[in-house]
This record gives structure tokens, sequence and C-alpha cells, in this order.
């Protein structure tokens, strides 16, 4: 069937990449003009680390969230929604994992279609009906397909080589400073707080939109949006925050905000994921579609 | 890839494309020569009975397709449209004859694109009997990758992938046979234990 396509969505994605994309070659300007020799260490130190954590980043997410992978036999029922929801979004089928945890959760990872897994805990499995969990599942898919763990880890490096910039600089700027006098490395650190700064709130905005198009891939993959709404809005009652996947990005915003903040403006630009009422909203909209095309 | 996917990727629309993307049922005309070749180079018949595979939408329109499928296969032999156990909708035929088997899956198809639910069409299961001992396999033609695969179970969660393989390769020139096995999607039996068209 054909569904309307979401442009206000797509240029809002757009324009937010942009600005990432921006301030990169910014930050990198910057930190070049004012570390020279020290940042290209430093970025050879974090590649190794990107790559190490771009290659293994599937089985990283599952062994740091106590999933364990799961066979047909085990699990004939999931593996078979799953396998199914992979045909209609032509994917191959991933690989199906399970959280031993009482917290209603689902999560996707892999750095490709080719190496991606699904994991889902038991307790979603019991909190919602077997269609419900399919718009689930259809979702983490949906991710798997947007390829939204590389969009995401890829938009993240920025903040994460601000940051390390920052702790780095510190230290550098703490010991003996063989580059002449402090004032150069005090200007990268205060650069790179601003970009910090900046580059995480675009994250968290990209992190946003990547979340209701992964609600409208759901919503077609599985082709019943109202499920997937009933299954947000049973979860919600259950679970005050949803972990987020990039665990390094959870570290570093625990190191820097003591208090977490969750109200209000500030606490609409940090979230990651928008709010189930909005998301439940709009896959309303597409279920009035759905039922009147 | 195009750049046109890079692109529907980069802006999350992916899935939305890829799970909406229309079917074009024409390829499975291509069974009925090679059914031949499945009974004279390989020993197996070509079974009477055959599924249509689809994910079901959950809208008033979509269930009124599902009484259009029902219609046009009535009439001529045994049909029946349900959902089995794993969420799978099933258009199931039997017919005398292979050739007549083909068109109607076809014609069930087509009723389904025709009222605009192309990209709902998963997959058309044919099953082939072996002439001596041994298990049955199958071949589907996946309508989300315009593609034929084999499937040869096994038990009722085991394949038996040399068979598939050499399935493949005999009839690699008769049908047009998905190349990554990593879409060769196994179709189990549910709860039930038996296969819809048992």
């Amino acid at each position: 069937m054909e569904w309307k396509s979401d442009w206000g969505l797509r240029l809002r994605m757009g324009v937010t990449m942009f600005l990432l994309f921006a301030l990169y070659i910014v930050f990198a300007g910057v930190i070049t003009a004012y570390l020279g020799g020290g940042a290209t260490m430093m970025l050879l130190f974090f590649g190794g680390f990107s790559l190490v954590q771009w290659f293994f980043s599937d089985k990283l997410t599952l062994w740091s969230m106590g999933a364990t992978e799961v066979t047909q036999e085990e699990y004939p029922q999931l593996h078979a929604t799953i396998s199914r929801l992979s045909q209609q979004a032509d994917l191959p089928k991933p690989k199906v994992a399970v959280v031993d945890s009482q917290v209603p959760n689902a999560f996707a990872t892999g750095r490709s279609k080719n190496h991606a897994a699904v994991a889902v805990t038991t307790g979603i499995m019991q909190t919602l009906d077997e269609e419900e969990l399919e718009g689930v599942l259809a979702h983490e898919l949906s991710h798997i397909k947007n390829r939204d763990m590389a969009v995401m880890t890829i938009a993240s490096f920025l903040s994460t080589m601000a940051f390390i910039v920052v702790r780095w600089g510190w230290l550098f700027a703490g010991g003996r400073n063989r580059q002449g006098g402090g004032a150069p490395v005090f200007v990268a650190i205060a650069v790179s707080i601003v970009v910090w700064i900046i580059s995480f709130l675009l994250i968290r905005a990209l992190s946003r939109y990547r979340e209701y198009a992964a609600d409208r891939g759901a919503a077609m993959i599985s082709g019943k949006p109202s499920k997937l709404a009933s299954a947000l809005l049973k979860i919600d009652t259950r679970i005050d925050r949803v972990p987020k996947e990039d665990l390094r990005d959870e570290a570093e915003m625990n190191a820097f905000f003591i208090i977490p903040i969750k109200a209000g403006i500030v606490g609409k630009l940090f979230s990651t994921h928008p709010s189930t009422e909005n998301r439940v909203e709009r896959l309303r909209e597409l279920e009035r579609e759905l039922e009147t095309a | 890839m195009g750049l046109f996917d890079r692109f529907r990727r980069l802006f999350g629309s992916q899935a939305e494309a890829d799970a909406t993307r229309d079917a074009d049922p024409d390829d499975l005309f291509q069974l009925t020569a090679a059914s031949v070749t499945m009974t004279v180079d390989l020993d197996y018949e070509p079974g009477d009975t055959a599924g249509l595979v689809f994910s079901a939408m959950d809208s008033t329109d979509f269930q009124g397709a599902l009484r259009d499928v029902e219609a046009v296969l009535e009439g001529s032999g045994w049909s029946s449209v349900h959902e089995d156990d794993h969420g799978y909708t099933w258009a199931v035929a039997t017919r005398d004859g292979f050739e007549e088997l083909v068109a109607d899956i076809y014609v069930a198809a087509d009723t389904l694109a025709d009222r605009g639910y192309g990209d709902r069409l998963l997959a058309a299961v044919f099953h082939f009997e072996p002439q001596s001992s041994g298990q049955d396999v199958y071949w589907i033609y996946s309508f989300r990758r315009g593609s034929f695969y084999p499937f040869a179970p096994s038990g009722p969660s085991a394949r038996d992938d040399a068979r598939e393989v050499k399935l493949q390769s005999v009839m690699d020139e008769e049908l047009d046979v998905e190349e990554d096995t990593q879409y060769w999607y196994p179709l189990w039996p549910d709860r039930r234990g038996s296969h819809p068209w048992e």
C-alpha cells in the first residue's frame, strides 16, 4: 500500500546531520591549529578504540546487556516472528538474543545487516501480547535496516573526541608544559567543551529523529501501527527510562552530570527518545492513514 | 547499492522503502518448466498443493482484500485462507495439475497486488515429493527478493543444507535462484506440528 512520506522528519534530520558535520570540520581545524602533533597521537589512539568498537559492537552490546543468543528450539515463536518480519523488511534474519530481566525492553545492535542481532528481555515477552511484541521487534529491525547503530556511532565520534581533548588537555596542562605557554591548550579545552556540549545536543536530537523513523518503519513492516502504540504505552507505565545502546555515551554523561536532568526544556534537549506521547500520536496518524487509504 | 539507497539510509527511511516495495508475481511461471527438470533429473514429483504466504495488515480494507483472494481461489478445487501460529497468513490451494496450481497461486498473488497490497506478499511455497524414499523438498519464491530458493527440512527445525545446495546448482539454469543464502528464510511448521497445507 502507498504511505505518505514524512518530509518534515527528513528535513529536520538533514539539518541536524549538516550541523554536526559542520561542527566537526570547525573542531578539527581548531584542534589541529592549537594542538598540532599532539592531536594526531590522540586521533590514532582513539581511532583504534573506535575500530574495536565498530567491529565488535554487536558482541560488546550483547555482552554488556547480559544477553545470550537463543536457538530456534528454545524460542520457536520468537524466531518465527523475527524471521517473518525480516522477510517483510527484506533483511537477512538477525541473531536472536534474550536478556533475563524483568525490565520490559528490547534493543538491536550490529554495524550492518549482516552482523545484526535483536535482543528482548524476558520482561517484555511477559508484558506484551504477540502482536505488540511484533511491533517492537519491527521497530528494532527498522533500526538495523536504517543502520542506526553505524549512524549514531559515527555521530558520537565527534563528541567523544571533544571529550577526550578536554580530559587529555587537563592532564597535559596539569603536567609540565612542553609547548611553551599553556594558553593554546586552554583554548583547545574551552573549544572542546563548547563543541562537546553542542554535539551532545545535536546527537540527542538526531537520535530522537531516528526513533521516529524507526517507528514509521515498524508500522509499515508489521502493518499494525496501533499495536506498537499500545506496546509503547504498556512499556512506558513500567519503565522509567529506556537504557541507551551507546554505553560509552552514557558513561560520559555520568562523568559530567551528577544530577540527572529529566524534566523541562533541558530534559527534552537531553533525551535520546521522543516522548511516548508524541510517538503514540504519530503512530495513530499512521493508523488513520491505514484505515482511510 | 545505489546512491538513492544511501540517501534513504542516511535519512532513516530505508526500512519504510523496503517494507513497502511492490512485488512482481510473473516469475512464478518459471516453475512450470522447472518442475519437469525436477522430475526428470532429480526424481522429485511436484505436489498438488501450494501456499501463498503474506503478512497481514491491521486494516478493514486488507480484510476485504483477503475475501477477494478467497473468492478467486474457490471453485476449481480445495482452498483456504488462514493465519498460522507464527503469524504468517496463508492462502492454500490444491489442484489436479501443477500448471493449474501455479496459475491459481499467481492469480491469488495478483489479486492481492491489484488491491494495492503487493508489498505484503512474502512467499509462494511449492512442494516436491521424492519418487523413492526421503523428505519432501520445497521451492519457495520470495516476492520481496524476486527470486527462488530451495528449502529442505530434515526435521522440525533442522535443514538439509547439502540437499539445498544440490537443488540450487541443478536448477540454477531454469529458476532465478537467490544467490545470498542469508535470504533463504525457513518456513517451519507451527505449533500444531503440521504445515499449513496439511
